[in-house]
């Protein structure tokens, strides 16, 4: 052991060092800071046109109504300048890591779920639902103990069926699960809405809201201010998760049975891998997580089903793509994303710059990490140019 | 008579592989020749070389007299050389028209517009021309065409982008016998304008039909260049065979096989990807410590029969039985764990994950079981040693496990692969083309591990397009054409001559001594 150690460290090292996740890592690295730079163009292009009583900055003699550099050092205050920001950005960064990994480990089987946001809706309405008819039934100190394990339970059982049937319908039908899944979204949306209003509506609030959840079963802050939506366990928990899923992945059959089927159909048939198992398999263990994050939602942000959920299923293929559907890749990702959250909120309120312009970054970001080859281009140019020392051995 | 074409020494590696060795062949404007060889003698190698899509690593080529340099199919197109492949080159949804003008589209209104007008008269009196009958045909989508129509809407393609020179490669392999004599007739109405043919094939009686003259390649060198006038067909065979090779093998006395069936197959029947019957009504079985060799042209059912078996692919009908259990029924995994070594047709497709290191690859087929899965769990330190020990017996090159199976050579990954299934300790081993792409020194190799499979008692199938390999390792041949075996012969008592007649789908003059045929 005490010699195979660090025979299997340098191993590990090695592979982490290998060409393509340093790549990978560079790419969204680059992404990230031409996404930036151009949307400061675009802050300053709209600030030039927009009008406005005190413009912000004077460049060349023409005024502009932003600056980025201010909008960018408020952004960063937004989302990390005080423990309630942090708290904002911690906790959408849970909840993109639970959506994204719904979208990172289908598609390591080769398979695109578009509906994690569907799985999410129906799962925080399970939780809210499985709570509200639990809650009155237990009290003192063991109804945290009962009802959150229930909660967390009824959301990823919810969420993992939601997920089982555009993977049956795929393995059966041959229903192409980009549609499949896709569309169920707008039913799962549909369904809470009327189930809600038909059965859970709260008669004191106008809108298509239910009661609260009882208060044993909401996730508290830790270290946080009261008042947060954050608790610092389930970050624990989830990145454990990230952990657990990364483990599946590389070091169990199944995670290899998923990785062959994702790579190569034929030679996942060749070596023995049931497809149509698999593909449901991964599917429901999809769904299951959308549904976790869609019962945390519940118990840790807004303790009750409400219409109009943020779209975290959909921000999740995202974050999942930004990741190189990489289960580890989700940690930084998903920080990334939820401190554009929390600072869009800022700057919003802070020096009324439309959030709309934040989600251009993030659709900047995403463009351009989907777009790796842009930088590969440059980097050979580069290369060329005798400015960057080859990397290793360039295969053809 | 002028040479339209002109290939002088061409020699060809691919890494340590030669697919061709110092290569001459000359082609007379307005005949056709015939290309000859076994699967892997690098016809097809050669004319890629001719065709611009490779260069060779030595020797020259000239076409009409001039010294020609290709670096892409366009600049052998701008020279006049045009290309008919295997699998048509044609976007099936789109109309004869467009298909034939595609990339070459006269235009007017400044680009605006392609001048369907001038592509018509153009390609009418083209199809007149040269009898091609595709007149009417202009707006028909190709994918409504039968294979032979298509064929010819590759030639039309071809003459509407001013060749002189036509390759053909494997043109009969998707043609009805009557679409065969079709194409002849168009060899005739093209040389008869001084067109150039060359063809590959691997069926001596085409050769000998529609050619004027044939070259015959092996193992990647020319062994022969002969008249079609005057030449048998066994004289042929013996050439493309090679009968000296025979002797490599150092095999045990036949009948050193045991009594007990440990593979059989009865009545048989497989649908292909495409719904057609490929294989009926095909009855064999393996005794312990035997092989039987399965000799017969690429695309006759052979691949559909081993996917059958191997449970790849499911039966129509019939059964699959290994050591007397009934496995027809039984997943693929549940066939690997009764024993079952296979080497796959297609590696790249089939038995390697591309982007895989070679230790992920090792343990494909293998995941779920010791030594490598336990309790759902995979033991990588087990795989990289067996990764490892593999790439040593076999001599894999690179001999780094840590490389992905994609950056191997052809050979080396085959080497690696049929390291990996033998090493199973098999009962029942089926093994598709065993030795394609990899060099003389590990072809030998691999042939010495089936033998040791034979000697330990394991049932082994082989299938080979190469008929030198059939008969070197089989006790038994069976010889399949169109998805039936036409004969199943004692490994010692045909010619090859007269295996070489069988299949090509045409009885031998003498008949072929029938033994334990089953």
């Amino acid at each position: 052991m005490s010699r195979a150690l660090p025979e299997g460290l340098r191993r590990t090292l090695r592979r982490f060092a290998g060409l393509s996740a340093v790549e990978r890592v560079l790419v969204s690295g680059a992404a990230v800071v031409v996404a930036l730079l151009v949307g400061a163009v675009m802050l300053l292009g709209s600030g030039y046109v927009a009008s406005c009583r005190e413009p912000a900055l004077f460049l060349a003699g023409t005024s502009f109504c932003f600056d980025p550099v201010a909008v960018y050092a408020a952004m960063y205050q937004g989302a990390f300048g005080t423990p309630v920001n942090q708290a904002l950005t911690l906790q959408r960064m849970t909840l993109l890591i639970f959506t994204g990994l719904a979208f990172a480990i289908p598609y390591r089987a080769g398979l695109f779920n578009i509906g994690a946001q569907g799985q999410f809706v129906l799962a925080a309405l399970a939780t809210t639902v499985s709570l509200l008819a639990l809650g009155p039934l237990v009290s003192g100190p063991v109804a945290t103990a009962v009802l959150v394990p229930v909660g967390l339970l009824a959301g990823a059982v919810v969420g993992g069926l939601y997920g089982l049937l555009p993977g049956v319908l795929k393995t059966r039908y041959g229903t192409n699960e980009v549609i499949s899944t896709l569309l169920l979204n707008f039913i799962a949306t549909g369904v809470a809405v009327v189930i809600v209003k038909r059965a859970f509506n709260n008669p004191e609030i106008q809108g298509t809201v239910t009661r609260s959840i009882p208060e044993a079963a909401t996730l508290q802050p830790w270290l946080f201010p009261p008042g947060t939506r954050f608790s610092v366990p389930v970050l624990a928990a989830t990145l454990l998760l990230v952990g657990g899923f990364w483990w599946l992945l590389n070091r169990t059959t199944l995670g290899y049975d998923i990785r062959v089927l994702g790579r190569q159909q034929a030679a996942a048939v060749f070596g023995g891998v049931d497809d149509d198992r698999v593909t449901v398999l991964s599917m429901v263990i999809a769904g299951a997580v959308a549904g976790l994050g869609g019962g945390l939602y519940v118990m840790m942000v807004v303790g009750r089903w409400q219409v109009g959920l943020p779209a975290l299923g959909f921000d999740g293929i995202a974050v999942s793509v930004l990741a190189g559907n990489n289960p580890v890749g989700l940690v930084p990702a998903g920080l990334l994303f939820g401190a554009l959250q929390s600072g869009g909120l800022a700057i919003n309120f802070q020096l009324g710059i439309p959030r709309e312009l934040v989600d251009v970054l993030r659709g900047l970001v995403i463009l351009l990490v989907a777009t790796p080859e842009l930088f590969r281009i440059v980097g050979r140019r580069l290369q060329r140019q005798g400015r960057l020392r080859p990397a290793g051995g360039e295969s053809g | 008579m002028d040479t339209a074409v002109s290939l002088t020494d061409i020699t060809k590696r691919f890494d340590d592989v030669v697919a061709n060795d110092e290569v001459d062949m000359q082609v007379e404007r307005g005949t056709v020749h015939a290309l000859l060889g076994e699967n892997g003698a690098g016809k097809t190698t050669l004319m890629n070389v001719l065709y611009g899509l490779y260069r060779p690593t030595a020797g020259e080529v000239y076409v009409d007299g001039d010294r020609a340099e290709f670096d892409s199919p366009q600049d052998a197109i701008a020279a006049g050389v045009g290309m008919i492949h295997q699998h048509f080159m044609l976007v099936e949804p789109m109309t004869v028209r467009e298909n034939i003008a595609l990339g070459w589209e006269p235009v007017t209104h400044g680009g605006l517009k392609t001048d369907d007008a001038r592509i018509d008269t153009e390609v009418r009196e083209l199809s007149e021309r040269y009898g091609l009958g595709l007149a009417g045909d202009l707006d028909t989508p190709v994918e409504q065409l039968s294979m032979g129509a298509r064929q010819r809407v590759e030639v039309l393609k071809a003459l509407y982008r001013g060749a002189d020179v036509f390759i053909f490669d494997e043109p009969t392999a998707v043609l009805t016998p009557q679409e065969v004599e079709e194409l002849f007739d168009i060899f005739s109405q093209l040389t008869a304008q001084d067109k150039t043919i060359i063809f590959i094939t691997h069926k001596l009686g085409e050769a000998l039909t529609a050619a004027d003259g044939i070259t015959v390649l092996r193992d990647g060198e020319r062994v022969g260049t002969v008249d079609a006038a005057g030449t048998t067909r066994e004289q042929l065979a013996e050439l493309m065979v090679g009968r000296e090779v025979l002797l490599d093998v150092d095999r045990a006395a036949r009948g050193a096989s045991g009594d007990d069936t440990r593979l059989s197959v009865s009545d048989l029947a497989v649908t292909d990807d495409r719904g057609e019957p490929a294989v009926q009504g095909v009855d064999i079985s393996v005794r312990g410590g035997e092989i039987v060799g399965i000799a017969g042209v690429d695309g006759n059912g052979q691949e559909p029969l081993v996917e059958a078996v191997t449970g790849v692919r499911d039966a129509d009908a019939g059964t699959v039985r290994f050591d007397g259990e009934a496995v027809t029924g039984l997943s693929r995994r549940e066939r690997l764990d009764r024993g079952l070594a296979h080497v796959p047709g297609d590696r790249q497709e089939q038995a390697l994950v591309m982007e895989f290191d070679l230790v992920q690859n090792a343990v494909l087929g293998s995941q779920h079981r010791p030594p490598f899965g336990r309790r759902g769990r995979i033991d990588w330190g087990a795989a990289r040693e067996h990764a490892e020990a593999v790439i040593e017996e076999y001599d894999v090159r690179p001999p780094n496990p840590d490389l992905p199976a994609r950056s191997l050579s052809g050979g080396n990954q085959q080497k690696f692969v049929v390291g990996r299934e033998l090493s199973r300790e098999p009962d029942v081993v089926v093994a598709a083309h065993p030795t394609r792409g990899v060099d003389i020194g590990s072809k030998e190799f691999i042939h010495e591990r089936l033998l040791a499979m034979r000697e330990q008692g394991a049932a082994v199938l082989v299938v080979s397009a190469s008929l030198d390999e059939v008969v070197q390792l089989s006790d038994r041949i069976a010889v399949m054409y169109e998805g039936s075996f036409v004969d199943v012969v004692p490994g010692d008592a045909a010619t090859e001559e007269q295996l070489g007649l069988l299949m090509a789908g045409e009885q031998p003059d003498e008949p072929v001594p029938t033994g334990a045929g089953r």
